[in-house]
């Protein structure tokens, strides 16, 4: 595993890039998650989560993320714009010949936002650190084809409603049991597998699907939505002051409770896949 | 789903039964708004609470924290060893205040 030591900069905004970057952003949600992929030897900058469009050069990203995978460094960076109503905030992950880079970009940032912020970045750091250690598996596309077909289809279940999440557990609980988890290992599972079922409804735009396949050492939950993507303000929002009955930690306990979580998303939708080791 | 019955008094105690999700939104809210006309208080019993997810508990959150400013506190009481994991994980007590939790 790479080691982790880390550094911080804060980057000169893109000369001659701000005012366009800026007033097509003006109408983007309050803060967004990108990903990026880096392979050393082509030293292509490949997009898998979000927008194409990144915060820096694509050829300063590969410089970075170069440097991040020769020295098997996690390095953090934060990109300012010149008006400081936006922001990125960078981590570039090695995982062997490439590189991850994680983005949480903040549009509309003003002082009295930087309580939030700053937990943005914690959330940064907490989605760069479980890709470090390969809790978290950012998917492309070619990738989620091909996990998403991995073993045998035990059942699927559509999420329409709130009246289907009791059934996404009670159908969680038994697959569950019948491949020997049980205790707090299956507790944790059916309500990693509740949260995933509720961001369908809250934030996945209302209608998504469950499916449960067997692979040889692995139960695995393909969770699936059409929405319009991640939202990271419900991760730092406060109860009173969300505008959903959610706490917005749905998807930490989802990283914390499970052997591994894979994540896709795009234009089309967003699809978790939950694992539960069984062997 | 969620069940709830709803002891009357003073500080009337309403004991939940069953799962606290998504779903028992509007059921907690009306339960909580009936028990509280004319109550110094209301208390919430989680003994029989199975299960609780983050959703659930933000709903516990926000219907706290609205009765904190109508003068009306919401207590809890009894808290279930599902709950009690999830109430720590997600550090309720910070949210609402330690007062809020009777034992």
């Amino acid at each position: 595993m790479s080691s982790l030591s880390h550094c911080a900069a804060i980057l000169p905004p893109v000369p001659g890039q701000e005012g366009t970057i800026m007033s097509e952003r003006a109408r983007e949600a309050p803060a967004t998650l990108r990903v990026f992929r880096y392979r050393a030897g082509d030293d292509q900058i490949r997009t898998i989560v979000g927008p194409a469009e990144p915060c820096l050069p694509e050829a300063d990203l590969a410089v970075y993320a170069a440097e991040a995978v020769a020295g098997s460094a996690f390095m953090s960076h934060t990109v300012a714009q010149r008006d400081d109503a936006s922001a990125d905030d960078l981590c570039f992950v090695p995982r062997g010949n490439s590189c991850d880079i994680l983005n949480i970009h903040t549009n509309g940032r003003r002082p009295r936002h930087s309580d939030q912020r700053r937990s943005l970045v914690d959330i940064l750091g907490n989605l760069a650190g479980a890709v470090a250690c390969g809790s978290l598996i950012v998917l492309d596309d070619a990738e989620l084809a091909t996990e998403r077909c991995a073993g045998t289809r035990l059942l699927g279940l559509g999420i329409e409603d709130t009246a289907a999440l009791a059934q996404a557990r009670e159908a969680a609980g038994a697959a569950l049991t019948d491949c020997g988890v049980h205790g707090l290992l299956r507790q944790r599972t059916v309500l990693a597998v509740s949260e995933a079922a509720t961001n369908i409804l809250l934030h996945g735009g209302g209608r998504g699907h469950i499916t449960l396949r067997r692979l040889d050492d692995r139960l695995r939950f393909i969770v699936a939505d059409q929405g319009a993507g991640l939202g990271f303000l419900n991760w730092s929002s406060m109860p009173a002051a969300a505008s959903a009955n959610s706490m917005g930690y749905g998807f930490k306990i989802i990283l914390d409770y499970l052997d591994a979580v894979g994540l896709h998303s795009g234009p089309s939708g967003t699809t978790l896949i939950l694992d539960r080791r069984t062997d | 789903m969620l069940q709830t019955t709803t002891a009357p008094g003073p500080a009337p105690t309403i004991y939940l039964v069953g799962e606290m999700d998504l779903d028992c939104a509007d059921l907690l809210r009306e339960a909580v708004a009936d028990a509280a006309r004319g109550a110094e208080m209301v208390v919430l019993d989680f003994d029989r609470v199975e299960f609780i997810d983050s959703s659930g508990t933000g709903i516990f959150v926000r219907i706290c924290l609205d009765m904190k400013s109508q003068g009306t506190p919401l207590m809890a009481r009894r808290l279930s060893p599902a709950v009690r994991g999830i109430f720590d994980m997600l550090r309720v007590r910070d949210l609402v205040g330690e007062e809020v939790f009777c034992d």
